[in-house]
């Protein structure tokens, strides 16, 4: 017998039939007929060969595009689907956070669900007791325990949910992509309250495509496309080859197309050499143009997502069919790593089809420089932004230090202790 | 434009186009092993069953009253329509009794398959959600109908009073009755239930199979209205008939069950509870794909 909380699933294939056309009775004699005519339903592989080992305390974030299989493998390691081929073993409780509309039963009273979820978990009605108080002030629910699911806003459902998940005391906890609908403050309670069962022992598997939540939570990663494993590893090295991938795949496009269009997009250094962080990055734009007015320019770089790290914008007079423009952005605020470009363009005009050109990303740079400084354990930071920092500390008995060349303030043994002051 | 992402840590490496024969899923049943996991679900069933009763009488303003209405309504029925036009020859037992204590079978027998049937379809958002004993919901659902049959029974007590009639002491067969009842009302919701998730439009043929069956059933008329000698076999392919007559002789008529016919009935009920428990558990696999 595995101790509580291992999962042990090795080689899991799943298959879905290619025709998922509800039962009805008339699907079903349309298929056996394709399937005398000898054209039986196609297959389509969703997981491939996937490998999940996870030891209690273990915490694997899943990442991949939509449709890679992460919410499939989710529901094999819940034992709610059965794989295709392959051996899962799952010992202990899972409590698992599938989807949003966490409820169980509309018309049951949030008390009534967390007893009900409580009994399905396997979980003694005295047990259920003990942990109801704290279930109900994570969630913030108040009054509103004694009322029917139906009436809950979709947030609320989802705090009870989570709450239910995570605090009756789970040996595995799986968490589907949910946190997208708490506010801010939540979503940080939850990710807390995730270190924190994880601390008790409780193995954590995290899908989401908040990657810096993922990155702040789960020490291993798993990455899968069309069903196969891309990576496996530590987070930071399977974050960073999806990442990557991702800027590989948004593919820059000049736009042919629309009333302003790109010619051509670098991002290189001022001297046109390799971008350094710290130093000026300058994007340079060839633009052609079927408008002679001022627009709103817009350049932004991101790191593997659509939502920039940053976004600077100016007025240009667009007065010739052709033209550069070169945006250059002083004292690049960015770590080591791999970004993208992304522009748009918008008429000052106050019309409907204000958008002379959508905001897309046109082209990547490599910034070589220092890495990131680490964040405290399970706190989130969306994009990274590197800025030079300097740390003086007065009364330590350790020199102050001046971190002046670029060096990435470290926080040594020692500094942290000391009152920070304003650098001088 | 190739989306494929650039080789990733396990990059390289061929994958097979499908998995070794050996590790194919295959579903294997083991009996013992998944009644044992049934048992260690038993609080989940009455939690279930709860939960269905409550969110049932939270909606319904007659509340509870509705489980007496149901069977007392169609015996009223039964009472001023049916019998005049069938010429239901009861010996001496009030005919609203007579009706009542078939009814008392039937309903549950119809609210267990409807309700039952549909329990699997109706809990698919918590069926993709959670993993437990697929077998629990058809359950609950059982004990749902059973509720409201004991519920009923006041209507059965009320029925006795009004028409001054007493029951016989040989009631005490009604127990072992109740297993074939049991046993055949579980088969049949288990199976419908497995069933209607992979062809959902059966709900509504079972609708109207519901309804010829409670005419196909000795409710509203006794089993002598069979002729001799198919009743042996009717008996073979509705226990329920064998289990009603049964329980109009033991607590109307001081008569023991008529043991070859009830016999019949016993055969019946036992091969549909365990090919209904057998097909439940093979379509029970694939519940989360289709639905």
């Amino acid at each position: 017998m595995l101790p509580e909380g291992t999962i042990a699933a090795s080689e899991i294939w799943k298959r879905f039939k290619t025709d998922r056309s509800q039962g009805q009775i008339r699907d079903r004699i349309d298929r056996a007929r394709s399937r005398v005519k000898g054209q039986g339903g196609g297959w389509r592989w969703a997981l491939r060969e996937v490998d999940v080992v996870a030891e209690p305390g273990d915490s694997i974030g899943l990442v991949g595009a939509n449709g890679s299989g992460k919410s499939t493998l989710l529901k094999i390691l819940t034992r709610v689907m059965y794989p295709t081929a392959g051996r899962v073993e799952v010992s202990g409780r899972v409590g698992a956070l599938i989807e949003v509309k966490a409820g169980i039963h509309p018309e049951l009273t949030g008390r009534e669900n967390i007893f009900l979820y409580g009994s399905l978990l396997g979980l003694k009605r005295q047990d259920v007791i003990t942990r109801f108080d704290d279930i109900v002030g994570f969630a913030e629910l108040d009054q509103a325990i004694d009322r029917p699911l139906k009436f809950y806003s979709s947030g609320m459902a989802m705090r009870l949910g989570f709450g239910v998940a995570a605090f009756l005391n789970p040996d595995v906890l799986l968490v589907d992509e949910v946190l997208s609908v708490g506010d801010a403050v939540f979503q940080q309670r939850c990710l807390d309250r995730m270190r924190y069962v994880l601390s008790q022992g409780t193995t954590l598997i995290f899908v989401s495509h908040d990657l810096a939540a993922v990155e702040a939570t789960c020490a291993r990663g798993l990455w899968l496309h069309n069903g196969d494993v891309m990576g496996l590893g530590s987070v930071g090295d399977v974050l960073r080859s999806y990442r990557s991938s991702i800027e590989a795949g948004a593919e820059i496009l000049p736009l042919a197309s629309g009333p302003v269009r790109l010619a051509s997009a670098t991002a290189t250094s001022a001297d046109g050499g390799v971008v350094r962080s710290y130093e000026d990055l300058v994007v340079d734009l060839a633009v052609e143009s079927d408008v002679t007015e001022k627009v709103r320019f817009y350049v932004g770089i991101s790191e593997g997502t659509a939502a920039p790290i940053l976004v600077v914008s100016r007025l240009i007079d667009l007065s010739d069919a052709h033209c550069r423009v070169q945006c250059t952005v002083e004292h690049l605020p960015l770590p080591r790593g791999r970004y993208s470009v992304w522009v748009a363009a918008f008429s000052l005009k106050d019309s409907d089809d204000d958008e002379l050109m959508p905001w897309h990303p046109t082209c990547h740079f490599d910034a070589f420089g220092p890495d990131a400084d680490p964040a405290p354990v399970a706190v989130v930071r969306p994009s990274p932004v590197q800025v030079r920092s300097r740390w003086d500390v007065v009364g330590a008995g350790s020199p102050a230090d001046p971190n002046a060349n670029g060096v990435p303030a470290g926080i040594e043994a020692g500094v942290e202790a000391g009152p920070l002051t304003a650098p001088t | 434009m190739d989306s494929t992402p650039a080789a990733g840590v396990l990059g390289g490496r061929q994958r097979p186009a499908e998995p070794r024969r050996e590790i194919w899923f295959t579903r294997r049943i083991r009996p013992r092993e998944a009644l044992k996991e049934l048992w260690a679900a038993r609080e989940l069933v009455h939690t279930i069953a709860e939960r269905d009763l409550r969110a049932r009488y939270k909606q319904a303003v007659l509340g509870l009253a509705w489980a007496v209405v149901t069977p007392f309504v169609l015996m009223v029925a039964f009472t001023l329509f049916f019998r005049p036009a069938a010429h239901v020859e009861t010996n001496g037992v009030p005919y609203p009794l007579f009706a009542y204590l078939g009814l008392l079978p039937w309903t549950f027998f119809s609210t267990s398959v409807s309700k039952g049937g549909l329990s699997l379809t109706d809990n698919v958002a918590l069926l993709n959600k959670i993993y437990c004993p697929r077998e629990v919901f058809p359950l609950a659902a059982l004990i749902v109908a059973g509720f409201d049959t004991v519920v009923s029974l006041i209507g059965l007590a009320v029925v006795f009073v009004a028409t001054g009639f007493m029951p016989k002491a040989t009631s005490v067969w009604v127990p072992l009755l109740l297993v074939v009842q049991l046993a055949f009302t579980a088969g049949v919701t288990l199976a419908v239930s497995s069933i209607l998730v992979y062809v959902r439009d059966l709900k509504h043929a079972l609708t109207i199979l519901l309804q010829v069956g409670l005419f196909a059933t000795p409710v509203a008329y006794g089993i002598d209205r069979i002729s001799r000698s198919t009743r042996l076999l009717y008996s073979t392919l509705n226990p329920l008939a064998p289990v009603i007559e049964g329980y109009r002789r033991a607590v109307l008529y001081g008569k023991p069950p008529e043991w070859t016919m009830l016999l019949a009935g016993v055969g019946t009920s036992t091969v549909v509870l365990l090919g209904g428990y057998y097909l439940f558990k093979k379509l029970e696999a694939g519940i989360a794909d289709v639905a």
